[in-house]
């Protein structure tokens, strides 16, 4: 029971920390000996997705110009999943012309390990938020600066690790996911936008003949 | 006799649902509100057996409304109770004035008329008109005889154009706060005797960064060739009894938020926008063209303020009425637009005759008078209250107002204010929560909070002292176990 704890301990929590202090040895480490687990990634998903419903929910009423009547579980959490897997998409697309050497569940991976320092942050100072007045809300607004800063950073650097790139090709290696990433939804509101007229044709076509006979 | 009463009451329902007083919540959703004004009374034309063409501005003083005519170019005064007093199109010379024009070298003044004025505004110190197609300003004693005329601004701008004035108001000093028409500069303030001081409560304009990089790789002739950026022109303007200017203007390009500007002595805007919204009288409202709803921010066109630092905007877009307090707390919406005798087609002129106001339609030649519903006073003695700082006074009307109108969140925050003073911080925390007042509620919040720690600080302490020690003390005992030791060695 112990050393199952002590497992989930050294995969949640010791393991990301050593990820974000020691990108170079930790990104080994996850590229190499597989420490990465995908469950990992894909708990830390979820547990964005579900920060970002307490967050609209629970954040200060002092910050907070959220109606609560408006909140759509749903829609926050398909946001922030599209949002993810456009950029695991993405970057898988870019990188393998780019002869990175990552595949797209270290892509995948890499962007859910990424948002632990916004999981492990965001929760608690939410929390405190609560107990912050109105001057004070600029140490809250810190942290979480400081939370997503460090997401950038250990997005980038586990990037760079998995596709054994340099720091100039990552860079440009971002540039061509952001760009890769408007050209697939702007494909995907197209595909919506046409099937959308289509089903609209048919239904016309299906309401005109069952008026007629 | 009751059910009589009660069948018609029945009977005129449709009636009253066919407008609906509506209000903005914290949250942007339009919600149900009472009414805060209601229609009281009208008097036109018939009613006042006067001639009514096309009215242009209404101002109250010491009980009287003055209105001036743009077709029939008179000046109509009528008393509180709605009776005629008079109608003037022909104002002769005062004494002192005739003596001036001789002394100038007329040697047959002949009394004066209008031409199309446009506004006035009327002190102790006299009747000012803003003679429009006269180019000039009026002045008349309070027996309509003419003190002096004001025709020249002395400014560049007037060396091109004709000084056109279309709204005017006077302070204590006998300054003239001027409206003129295409001059984008201000509002042009005009001292006692007619000499131009300057111009005051400038609308400044500013270029986004994109707009400034566009024009610096632009030649001259293709600079000149552009769009001009204008500041956007003064509407109304109206003076408190501090001296302070409330105007408004027209919306600018692409931005509906300083439509209504407090100008102080300076010269600067210090309207306070504190409320949910700020003051720009309607806050939804869709852009574009559209064939079947009213489009547009709305088209503010008179200012009143009445007391204790509440003022009431007139949209002429939509004919509605906007009544907001010291803070740019929105207190109540009302006014229709619709041919029945309580509602109005195009409003041009707002004024406070008492707790009621007066609204003038152009359209229509009549005179709405709307006045204060429960819901309204109440909400109205409670912001005067709140003005002197007697917050209990205060609550006691919110909480009326809040019985009244469920819906009436700013309440919460007077009812908060009062707990606040009183030191009940928990049910000050708790209303200001209802009320959105992030500031009111930090404050009170802090208070609460504050309390609560030193309170238990004792308890508190003791924690923080219990919980380190076990932690240091497990781990003594875990480098015991280990069979080390915490002494120092080598």
């Amino acid at each position: 029971m112990t050393t199952k704890l002590k497992t989930l301990k050294q995969h949640f929590l010791s393991f990301p920390k050593y990820l974000m202090v020691h990108p170079f040895d930790g990104f080994d480490d996850f590229k190499r000996f597989k420490k990465g687990k995908l469950y990992v990634a894909i708990t830390l998903i979820v547990l964005f997705m579900f920060l970002r419903i307490y967050a609209f929910q629970y954040e200060s009423v002092i910050i907070n110009p959220n109606n609560p009547q408006n909140l759509n579980s749903l829609e926050l959490i398909f946001s922030a999943g599209l949002l993810i897997m456009l950029f695991a998409v993405g970057n898988w697309s870019v990188t393998t012309l780019m002869e990175g050497k990552g595949t797209f569940k270290e892509i995948f991976m890499v962007t859910g390990y990424a948002l632990f320092p916004v999981v492990i942050i965001g929760f608690p100072s939410i929390f405190i938020s609560n107990f912050l007045t109105m001057e004070e809300m600029g140490f809250y607004h810190l942290m979480i600066g400081i939370s997503y800063f460090i997401a950038g950073w250990m997005l980038f650097m586990g990037i760079l690790n998995i596709h054994e790139y340099g720091l100039g090709k990552t860079l440009v290696a971002f540039v061509a996911t952001i760009m890769s990433m408007s050209v697939m939804m702007f494909f995907g509101l197209l595909f919506f936008d046409l099937i959308q007229q289509f089903i609209a044709f048919v239904a016309s076509i299906y309401q005109e003949l069952s008026l007629r006979y | 006799m009751k059910k009589l009463y009660i069948i018609l009451l029945t009977l005129s329902l449709p009636l009253l649902m066919g407008s609906t007083q509506y209000s903005y919540s914290f949250y942007d959703d339009v919600l149900h509100a009472a009414p805060g004004m209601t229609y009281a009374t009208y008097f036109n034309a018939t009613r006042l057996d006067a001639e009514l063409r096309s009215p242009e501005d209404l101002t109250v003083f010491d009980d009287v409304i003055y209105m001036v005519d743009s077709s029939t170019n008179m000046l109509t005064m009528v008393d509180s109770g709605f009776n005629l007093i008079d109608q003037i199109d022909t104002f002769e010379l005062s004494q002192e004035y005739e003596a001036h024009l001789i002394a100038l070298g007329d040697n047959d003044p002949q009394p004066e008329t209008l031409n199309s004025p446009l506004g006035l505004d009327v002190r102790s110190s006299g009747i000012y008109i803003a003679d429009t197609s006269n180019y000039r300003i009026v002045k008349l004693n309070h027996d309509y005889e003419v003190l002096d005329i004001f025709d020249h601004v002395d400014d560049v701008t007037f060396d091109e154009m004709n000084f056109e004035p279309r709204k005017i108001t006077v302070d204590v000093a006998e300054r003239m706060y001027v409206v003129a028409r295409n001059v984008y500069e201000g509002i042009i303030e005009l001292d006692s005797d007619g000499t131009f001081n300057r111009f005051t409560g400038v609308n400044p304009i500013q270029l986004n960064p994109l707009e400034v990089f566009r024009r610096s790789l632009m030649t001259e002739a293709q600079l000149a060739q552009l769009q001009r950026y204008l500041p956007t022109e003064y509407t109304n303007v109206d003076i408190d009894h501090r001296g302070f200017i409330y105007a408004t203007s027209r919306p600018s390009e692409g931005s509906a938020e300083n439509m209504i500007q407090l100008i102080n002595p300076k010269g600067i805007d210090v309207l306070r926008r504190t409320g949910y919204h700020r003051p720009m009288g309607d806050v939804h409202f869709i852009e574009g063209e559209n064939n079947y709803v009213t489009t547009g921010p709305s088209l503010l066109v008179d200012i009143a303020y009445t007391n204790n630092g509440m003022y009431t905007v007139l949209d002429q877009r939509r004919s509605r009425l906007f009544t907001y307090d010291r803070e740019g707390n929105l207190l109540y919406i009302n006014g229709d637009q619709g041919t029945q005798s309580d509602k109005f087609r195009e409003g041009v002129a707002i004024d406070y005759l008492g707790d009621d106001l007066l609204l003038l339609d152009r359209r229509t030649r009549t005179v709405i008078v709307y006045q204060l519903t429960d819901v309204g006073r109440a909400i109205n003695q409670a912001t005067a209250y709140h003005d002197i700082g007697e917050w209990e006074q205060a609550a006691e009307l919110w909480r009326e107002v809040l019985r009244l109108n469920t819906n009436y969140e700013i309440a919460y925050n007077g009812i908060g204010k009062y707990h606040l003073r009183n030191g009940e911080y928990a049910k000050a925390v708790e209303y200001f929560e209802l009320g959105h007042d992030s500031y009111y509620y930090s404050k009170a919040f802090q208070a609460h909070r504050n309390g609560i720690i030193t309170d238990n600080f004792n308890l508190i302490m003791l924690g923080i002292v219990l919980l380190t020690s076990t932690g240091i003390g497990l781990k003594i005992r875990k480098v015991y176990k280990a069979g080390g030791s915490i002494m120092y060695d080598d």
